[in-house]
């Protein structure tokens, strides 16, 4: 089992790592860095609706906030390296800061309650990020277009930059869930009353996994920003951002953390081919609906995604063979 | 200034009421399903659009209202018995196919309506108002204010004085028990969901002239204040929702005069107030971590 599966890793990154070698930098590789970053995106929401079991539906503010101080900080410096890692460090400072604050409101009664204040609070982000007031700050509905530092000039360093940080995220998320930490997250998801019962103060349990998940959405919005070279308020969109992460992750797999990236390139990809589709044949203006769509049909009837099926069909087997073989000898 | 004010406060007095009726029906199923009913704003939207389309065809205004609460109804009732069945009992399930309900009703109305807004108008009855010493007054704010104010009545009059409502506080407390003495308490289910819907359905058809216009994405922005009512007032109780809608109501309304766009910043960091000395809400069960 093993050697397969490090040959399929070894496989998946030759083949990530040569694509603009093969494929060039147009828009495939394009298409790529966006996967990558809300695929870093989706694994961050994973961390949170799949192994905490919380459910938020205003992922977009550390996005957001991620790709807006970025943003503004690269602005103001005129693009330096000096200034994308100051903008890197004031986002994560306010995400932690803005958890913290939403975890202390929310996650002290029922998780429900979490949703619906995760919700208000994100949609406070989209109408300041829009609003007069704060125009010499966010330029308001226009959105800002930020120079990058010179070495991130050419679509090479920035798919490799993204890819880098990418796999940085996604070896830290795996080792975070299966360190004792990930255990205890698992434990209160499937039984909170008996994990607080056990002593686990679930409160500083559920805030952790939150400041973590939401420092890695706002890292992922910064790279955005580095893809994009532009952000407006759109990056705290409800809709095309808090409730794609939504369905990118449970679409992938809830819980299985590489479902989240599987997730956002099958939906990315898709809005892709939609959206060309959509230029030439009027009748595919609608197509969001899909979305829609696809979003009930797979929480009603595929809860756990593509990569939880998968998964648990290839367990389903190996018992059933198992047992076949013990029943045989 | 004394004369603004009191315009101001009729204005968020007829916010509120729309708002209540919202909130009502999220703490009513709240109450008695464990829902957090997160297509609610779907249901208004779709109330909005029946009625103003209906009243725009056939200019009875009453009709066009009882559309809305029709609409409401059916899609609650719809909404329980095909896909909440399903899913009771887990929590963030209910909570992310209610959310794809409401993204699949916001985009289906674009369809036939598409994403500008449309015209809903007041009919000539209501059409008037009145200046009293600089205060204006509109008379369908005090319609919405006296639709809302009776809808109020007939929940406490239905909730304390009928056995419906005697089995709907009985199945909040105790559902098994309930159960026990031999009452469908699935039937009550949709009952109170259906109703919840339908005021949602309600609130949609008035706000709809009261606005002036109406777009698919008034969904979202309703169903945000109704949200932060009910976490303010605290989930489940109906005085709450009462409290709740006028305090956000009127903030609405007072802070959208001097700057419109930070109303939701102003009602938020009001219910973070609220949240920071009292986690549940002003009114909610004591249910903390």
């Amino acid at each position: 089992m093993r050697p397969v599966r490090l040959a399929w890793l070894l496989l998946s990154t030759l083949f990530l790592m040569g694509f603009p070698f093969v494929f060039g930098s147009g828009g495939g590789t394009s298409l790529l860095e966006q996967i990558f970053v809300f695929g870093a995106f989706a694994m961050s929401y994973d961390l949170l609706i799949g192994y905490t079991g919380i459910v938020s539906f205003g992922h977009a503010m550390f996005f957001g906030t991620g790709a807006y101080a970025v943003a503004i900080v690269l602005s103001k410096t005129g693009g330096s390296t000096v200034g994308l890692l100051l903008g890197f460090l004031i986002a994560m400072t306010i995400s932690i800061l803005l958890s913290l604050v939403v975890a202390f409101l929310s996650l002290r009664v029922r998780h429900t309650y979490f949703a619906m204040v995760t919700l208000a609070v994100g949609q406070v982000f989209f109408v300041l990020a829009g609003s007069q007031p704060l125009r010499p700050l966010t330029n308001a509905n226009d959105g800002i277009s930020v120079l990058t530092p010179v070495w991130l000039n050419s679509n090479l360093a920035v798919y490799y930059f993204i890819l880098i940080f990418l796999a940085i995220v996604t070896l830290f998320l795996h080792r975070f869930i299966h360190s004792p930490f990930g255990e205890v997250l698992r434990a209160l998801r499937e039984n909170e009353s008996r994990a607080k019962a056990l002593g686990y103060r679930i409160f500083h349990y559920k805030t952790l996994a939150f400041l973590l998940s939401g420092l890695i959405a706002t890292l992922a919005g910064g790279m955005y920003v580095v893809v994009e070279s532009f952000v407006s308020t759109s990056v705290y969109d409800i809709g095309s951002v808090s409730l794609q992460v939504v369905l990118m992750t449970i679409v992938g797999g809830v819980g299985t953390l590489y479902g989240g990236l599987i997730g956002a390139g099958i939906i990315l990809w898709l809005q892709n081919e939609l959206a060309n589709l959509a230029g030439s044949y009027p009748v595919f203006n609608h197509a969001e609906i899909a979305f829609g769509v696809l979003y009930v049909l797979v929480v009603r009837f595929l809860p756990n995604g593509i990569l939880g099926t998968l998964k648990g069909r290839k367990g389903r087997w190996r018992w059933t063979s198992q047992t076949f073989k013990k029943s045989q000898t | 200034m004394m004369s603004t004010f009191f315009t101001l406060a009729l204005d968020g007095i007829s916010n509120s009421a729309l708002y209540f009726l919202m909130a009502a029906g999220l703490t009513l199923i709240f109450g008695l399903l464990r829902v957090i009913n997160f297509a609610h704003g779907g249901l208004f939207v779709w109330g909005a659009y029946a009625a103003t389309f209906l009243y725009s065809a056939m200019h009875q205004f009453w009709l066009s209202l009882c559309a809305g609460i029709l609409i409401g109804g059916l899609l609650g009732w719809l909404l329980e018995r095909g896909l909440l069945t399903a899913v009771y009992g887990d929590g963030n399930q209910q909570l992310l196919l209610t959310m794809g309900v409401l993204i699949l009703l916001s985009e289906l109305i674009e369809i036939p309506f598409g994403r500008d807004p449309v015209l809903a108008t007041v009919p000539p009855i209501l059409h008037h108002s009145w200046v009293i010493d600089h205060v204006t007054i509109v008379a369908y704010s005090l319609f919405t204010i006296g639709m809302g104010a009776c809808i109020f009545g007939i929940l406490v009059y239905l909730l304390q004085k009928t056995r419906v409502g005697l089995i709907i506080r009985a199945g909040v407390n105790n559902q098994s028990l309930v159960e026990a003495r031999g009452i469908p308490i699935r039937r009550l289910f949709t009952i109170v969901f259906l109703l919840g819907a339908a005021l949602a359905g309600f609130a949609g058809a008035l706000a709809g002239p009261y606005y002036g216009s109406i777009t698919p994405s008034m969904g979202m922005d309703m169903q945000l204040n109704a949200f932060i009512t009910v976490v303010l007032g605290g989930l489940g109780s109906l005085s709450g929702s009462l409290i709740g809608s006028l305090l956000i109501g009127l903030t609405t309304s007072f802070v959208s005069y001097y700057t419109p766009s930070f109303a939701v910043l102003a009602n938020v960091l009001l219910m973070t107030l609220v949240l920071l000395v009292r986690p549940q809400g002003l009114f909610g069960e004591g249910e903390i971590v």
